[in-house]
This record gives structure tokens, sequence and C-alpha cells, in this order.
């Protein structure tokens, strides 16, 4: 089929079978007239395409508005299932994720395992032909209405760490899974804690073999990169800011500091990272599109963790004993608290800023590692706690 | 302008830079930061013939017409060599503040002769204050017979004691005006600067009923000041960013070869995560350069904002990428036979060159205002 061909068939399908005051139904009609995801094979929802035709059809999806195409790209989860699942499994699941049926949470870190993942203790047994469970997840969002959670226990003790490791799809209705809603600094819940007591893992649902997860695990983690745009929450008071080229400008003026020198230069500092931050990131795209391959991408999240504490900090600076604070009535210390504890989401979560510059240090300047005291250790004789 | 496309963009960088690695070496610089002229005559006339210093001067008058794009370029590649030479003062203030004064006769009469390296011409700007502003200017001029004189002093001017033509902005009856003055001039006192940066060259000039040629300036004289400021502005941005990257890299293969408690110190969070630091130093110093490169060459409506930013984002990038690699080396970076020392003290004057950090980030955050 020619680009244009295709074009016009998807145009043709869109103009009759999309209304945005209608979704109801639409991702599954997406699925069944093969959109959601064209690169897949025919035998999986999918078209066969390539890459230039697949992006013909999220253009013409894009362009009116409708969800549902590029899932070959977006779904995780759905991804996951297909690269790594049993037969069974991607009957049972491949097409209800598409379709958004199934709810899904991920149940990787755990108390004792955050920069160090492949440390997991959460253990899963043999029992007949599938396994029983027993640990403790952590920072797990969408856990209460999951239908399964993307897991990763412990099979083997007696190999190095990364080697004892599997990756199972466990159900989360059933009594076994307890979950309990995380409070956080900035006193919100968007993550649980998640407590695993005998529950119990059917025969089809480990992906990969056995021993195998840490590498099905990369597999999964590739996917969740390349679909999550470092998406950083700006402020929660919903009051209104103005916007323009320079939104900490606007915020001195309203606080009536901008004519303050050392506010200026602070100012100037802390907008300043935000452009450069910015401009190495077109050109990094601009990199990746010539097929040179950038060492700017790894510097984007360290990066902008440093912009978040930076502007939170001018914000509160900005307040002076206005930050002192807090509710409805003070939007602007409310929103200068917030951004200052929530910066250490970015700077925590999905790798500390020190692990992430071991990352840099090691993948992209190309340093020695640590020496690992674990490694080429049978994983009992690791120390834990 | 006739700008060349990405592609002559990087061969010309790359072949200048291979220039520079073969003739601009570390035992070349030192030689070289010795001598009185701060630059070696050989070099400056591959240099020119390579087409660098013509680089910006049109091609009328036996340049190449390019733009800022193609100056950030191989201004990365003199930062990283370290290259001591009259570049900045002649092939991009002089040039640039003729180009932009637009006085038919006088650029007919400089700038083949800048363009083909030549004549060695800078600019007084600023007096003892060192703020290259209109209020720091210290020489006065008046009129003379069909001529001019100049009186007062001009400091801070790069390559002043080298050069054969200086074009000096002075306070007349009619404000603010651009004189030609000739190196022999009869009242000129030309004393070299000891400079901190050996690499760098400055001169003390004092007038003294100092005749002096007008130069016909078609606007007003600070626009042609500024332009000139804007496209040095540019070039020590690149050159700072060139320097700065050249700098990890040195920095980075020491901390893989040197070996302490058994195992190379780059092994060493401590040691790993400063570097990680300064890879995002250079390279945002990287992309402020060439944004605004890409502003000036556009005249576009950031222009203002992007030529600040860069002035003090790449500067500030420098100062700390230099010193904190002076750090990590130990102390092999305290002798003096290390070149580390030798990255600082140009990090150290390149950031009060035309202004500096407070001065540029007040700048930067006034465009922003005037912007939103």
């Amino acid at each position: 089929m020619t680009d244009n061909q295709l074009r016009d068939e998807v145009r043709a399908w869109l103009a009759d079978n999309w209304n945005p005051e209608e979704r109801a139904g639409f991702l599954a009609k997406v699925v069944e007239a093969r959109w959601a995801a064209p690169r897949w094979p025919v035998e999986w929802f999918g078209r066969g395409l390539d890459d230039t035709q697949a992006r013909i059809i999220e253009r013409e999806f894009a362009a009116v508005g409708a969800p549902g195409t590029a899932q070959d790209r977006t779904n995780l989860w759905a991804n996951t299932v297909l690269a790594k699942g049993t037969e069974a499994l991607k009957h049972q699941l491949v097409g209800r994720l598409l379709r958004n049926e199934v709810g899904m949470c991920l149940l990787y870190s755990e108390p004792g395992a955050g920069s160090d993942l492949a440390g997991i203790r959460t253990r899963a047994d043999r029992s007949g032909d599938g396994w029983v469970v027993n640990g403790q997840k952590v920072w797990t969002s969408s856990a209460a209405t999951a239908d399964y959670g993307m897991l990763i226990a412990r099979t083997d003790w007696d190999v190095p760490k990364h080697r004892g490791i599997s990756f199972f799809f466990l159900p989360m209705k059933q009594p076994g899974v307890e979950v309990r809603p995380l409070r956080q600094i900035t006193n919100e819940a968007h993550f649980n804690e998640v407590f695993i007591t005998d529950a119990a893992v059917p025969p089809d649902n480990l992906l990969g073999r056995e021993g195998e997860g840490w590498s099905v695990l990369q597999t999964a983690l590739a996917y969740e990169r390349s679909v999550m745009g470092e998406a950083a929450r700006g402020p929660r008071s919903g009051a209104k800011e103005a916007g323009g080229a320079a939104p900490m400008v606007a915020l001195a003026r309203e606080a009536g500091v901008l004519a303050d020198p050392l506010i200026r230069q602070d100012l100037a500092r802390v907008t300043a990272l935000r452009q450069l931050n910015a401009l190495n990131t077109a050109r990094a795209k601009a990199d990746l599109g010539q097929g040179t391959s950038s060492s700017l991408m790894s510097l984007g999240k360290l990066a902008m963790s440093r912009i978040l504490h930076e502007e939170a900090r001018l914000r509160t600076a900005m307040l002076g004993a206005g930050s002192l604070l807090e509710g409805p009535d003070h939007p602007r210390a409310e929103d200068a608290n917030f951004l200052s504890l929530n910066a250490y989401f970015t700077s925590i979560g999905g790798g500390t800023d020190q692990i992430q510059r071991n990352i840099i240090g090691e993948r992209v300047l190309g340093l020695p590692k640590e020496p690992e005291v674990d490694r080429d250790v049978a994983f009992r004789e690791v120390r834990g706690g | 302008m006739a700008s060349l496309s990405p592609e002559e963009r990087t061969a010309l960088r790359d072949g200048f830079a291979r220039l520079l690695a073969d003739r601009c070496t570390e035992k070349d610089v030192r030689r070289t930061m010795e001598t009185a002229s701060g630059y070696d005559p050989a070099l400056w006339g591959q240099i020119a013939a390579m087409g660098v210093t013509g680089l910006l001067v049109d091609e009328a008058h036996g340049g190449a017409g390019a733009g800022p794009l193609e100056l950030e370029a191989v201004m990365e590649a003199a930062g990283a060599a370290l290259l001591g030479s009259p570049l900045l003062s002649s092939a991009v203030l002089a040039a640039t503040l003729l180009a932009a004064a637009g006085d038919e006769a006088a650029k007919a009469r400089l700038l083949p002769g800048i363009a083909d390296g030549s004549l060695i011409a800078t600019l007084a700007l600023t007096g003892d204050a060192g703020t290259w502003t209109p209020e720091g200017m210290a020489v006065t001029a008046a009129p003379a017979g069909n001529g001019w004189t100049l009186d007062g002093h001009a400091s801070f001017v790069t390559d002043g004691q080298t050069a054969d033509r200086v074009l000096v902005a002075a306070n007349g009856p009619g404000g603010l005006a651009l004189f030609e003055v000739e190196r022999e001039a009869s009242g000129l006192d030309t004393a070299a600067l000891p400079t901190f940066d050996h690499t760098l060259r400055m001169a003390r000039l004092t007038f003294d009923k100092v005749a002096a040629q007008k130069l016909d300036a078609t606007g007003p004289a600070w626009d042609a000041v500024q332009a000139a400021l804007n496209m040095g502005l540019v070039a020590l941005a690149g050159e700072q960013a060139g320097g700065a990257r050249r700098v990890l890299e040195m920095t980075v293969d020491y901390a893989k070869s040197r070996i302490q408690f058994g195992r190379p110190i780059g092994s060493f969070q401590a040691i790993k995560h400063m570097a990680a630091d300064l890879l995002l130093e250079s390279e945002s110093a990287t992309s402020a350069a060439r944004n605004a490169a890409r502003a000036l060459a556009e005249n576009a409506p950031d222009a203002k904002a992007a030529i600040a930013l860069a002035a003090f984002a790449c500067a500030d990038a420098y100062a700390t990428t230099t010193a904190t690699a002076i750090q990590m080396h130990g102390g092999i970076a305290f002798t003096w036979d290390h070149p580390a020392h030798l990255y600082l003290r140009r990090a150290r004057a390149g950031a009060q060159l035309f202004g500096n950090s407070n001065h540029y980030r007040e700048r930067y955050l006034q465009a922003l205002e005037a912007q939103a």
C-alpha cells in the first residue's frame, strides 16, 4: 500500500468512526480496525507496517484529536506482554490491554531496594505449576484499582543478585495482596505500599524464563523510558500565573521584588537554567535527527532536578515571610512550599541525582565503575538491611 | 551575509582544529605566550590563508562574507587549543565595527588588510573603569584643523601593543564618535599591561593631542560599538565552550589513568560526580554559544537575551570547569608545567572581558522583561 493510499484509508475511517462527543467504544473499534498497533504483526492486531507508515497513521489521528493509535510505541504493558509473555498470556491480555480494559501497576521497588533495584528480597517460590509470592513493594501508583502488577521477585537465592530474579504478572485482586496509600511529604498520596502474603501467580504469568527477570525488566524499562517524557508538575494552587517568556519574572513583579538587585541576579541565573536545558534538549533532538547519538539526553533529568529545586528556592526567597503560611488563602506560599518539597520527586524518583551522575560518568564519559562487593556472590550471602 | 551550510561549517571548524592541533600544541602555546607580541606570525599567516581572519569581512573587501555561526564554530576550536592571537581584536571586533559603522573609505582602507591578516587592528572602548559601556570611556575628541585630536586614556585594549591601527570610541562635541589612530601617531603612548592570562595581550593607551581620522559612521557610533561587542561576545562564548569541553576531556582522561588505592580515581563517585556535573556545564555552554550565534545571525527578536545568556553562561561554565578540573587532577595540576592553570587563566580573563557575568545577567533579565 502506498503512503497516499494509507493516508486516505485512515482519513476515511476516522471520518466514519471518530466523534469527539461519542468516545465510548471508540478504542475497541481502533483495535478491531488494526490502527492501535500498526507496527505489530497481523496476527497480533497489527499491520506489520514500518515506522514511516505508522507515523502517517499517528499524524492523521493527532490531526483530529483521536486517541488509541501508536500503542506499539506507547503501551508499556501490551508491549511487554507481546515481547516476553507466554502464548496463553498474550491471548488472554494483549487485546484487552490495547482496549484499556485491564488496570495495571508496577511492582519493582522495595523498601530495601531503591537505587539498588537488583537487591529485591520479595520471593516467589514454586507451588504446584505456579508460584507463591511473599514480600513488600513500594512507590506503586494505581495499585488499588489494578488487575495485574508487573512484578519482579527472587526465585533463586543461590546465584548472584541479577541472575536470581523472575518477572511475573501478579493478579492483584486476591486476598494475599494488600494495598495501603503512602502519604508523601507534600501531604498527598499518589503512591501505595503493597504487602504481598502467600499470593498466587498462575503458571502462564511468568514472562521470559525463570531467572531471566532482570533482562525482561530492562525491556520493560526501555518501553517505559521511551513513553515517559519527563513530565514535571507545576504549581498546584491553581492560582493563575502569568506565562510568557519568563514566568518567574512575572512572579517577582507580583511579589514586588523585581527591583531588588539580588533577586534580579537570582532570577537571571535560575531562568537561564531552564532556558539552557531547553537549548540542550533541542540540540539533542537535532543530533538524533542527524543520526549521531547524543550525550545530552542523559543530562536532561539531572538538569531538571536542579531547575526545580532552584526555582522553588527562588519562589520562596521572593515571598519571604509569606512562605511561612499555607492553605487556599495563600496560593503563592502554597506553590512555593509544594514545589520545594515536590522537587525531590524528580531528584530522587526514577533514579536519584547521584545514580544519574554515576550513569553519566560511566556510560557517557566512560569512567570505570565502582568495585561491587555483591558481584559474583550468591544473593543469600549479600548483606541487606 | 553568505552563511555556510552546516556541513561546510563543520568542515571549516575541523580544518581549523587540525591546523591548531598541529601548530598550536601546548608547547607552542607556552613558547608563544613568552613572546612580546603573544602570537606566532607563521601560524597567523596560515590562519589567514585558511580564510579565518577574513571570515566576517565581506567578499568585496577580500573576505569570506560569513557570519556568527561560522565564527562561533572556529572559536570553539581556538578555545580548545588555547590559541593566542589577535583574531578576536582584529578579525572580529575591528572587522565588525568597520562594517557596522559603514564608512566606505575606512572599509576600503582597512578591511582587505584585516581579511588577509597583513594588518592588525583593535578597538579602544573603555578606560580604567573597565566596563565596556558608554560611561566607562575616557577619551575625548576635539576638532583640529581639517582633522581631529584625541586626549585621555583607554585601557584593557586587547592587542593594543601589536595593532597597526586602533579604532577608538571617544566623546566629542557632537557626542560619541569613532576614530582611527595609527600606532606610530605622535602623542600616543602604548604601555603593555601585565596580564594574568599570559596568552592574552592588553595595553593601556594614553592620548596626548593624537591626530585621528574620524569614521564617517552612517548611524549612531554606539550602535557600531554594540555590534562589535555582540560579535565579540559570540566569539568569546564559542571560545569558552570549546575550552570547557577540552578541559573536561583532559580531566576525564586523567581520571581514567590515574591510579590511587589500587584503582582509577575516576571510579570513585567523588570524582565521577564532579565529571558528570562538568559535562552538564560544558554542554550547556555549547548550547548557549551556538544559540547566541544563531540569534545574531538571524538578527532574531531574542538576540539580545541570547547573547547576554551566552555571555554569562559560557563565562561561568568555563570558570567552573577549569577550577574544578584542577581540584579533580590534584597535585599535578598545581604545577606550572601542567596546562590546567593556562585554561583557568584564560577562563578568568574571559569572565571579565567586555563586562562580567553580573552585568550580563542584568542585561539578560532586562531583555526578558522587554520580551514579556
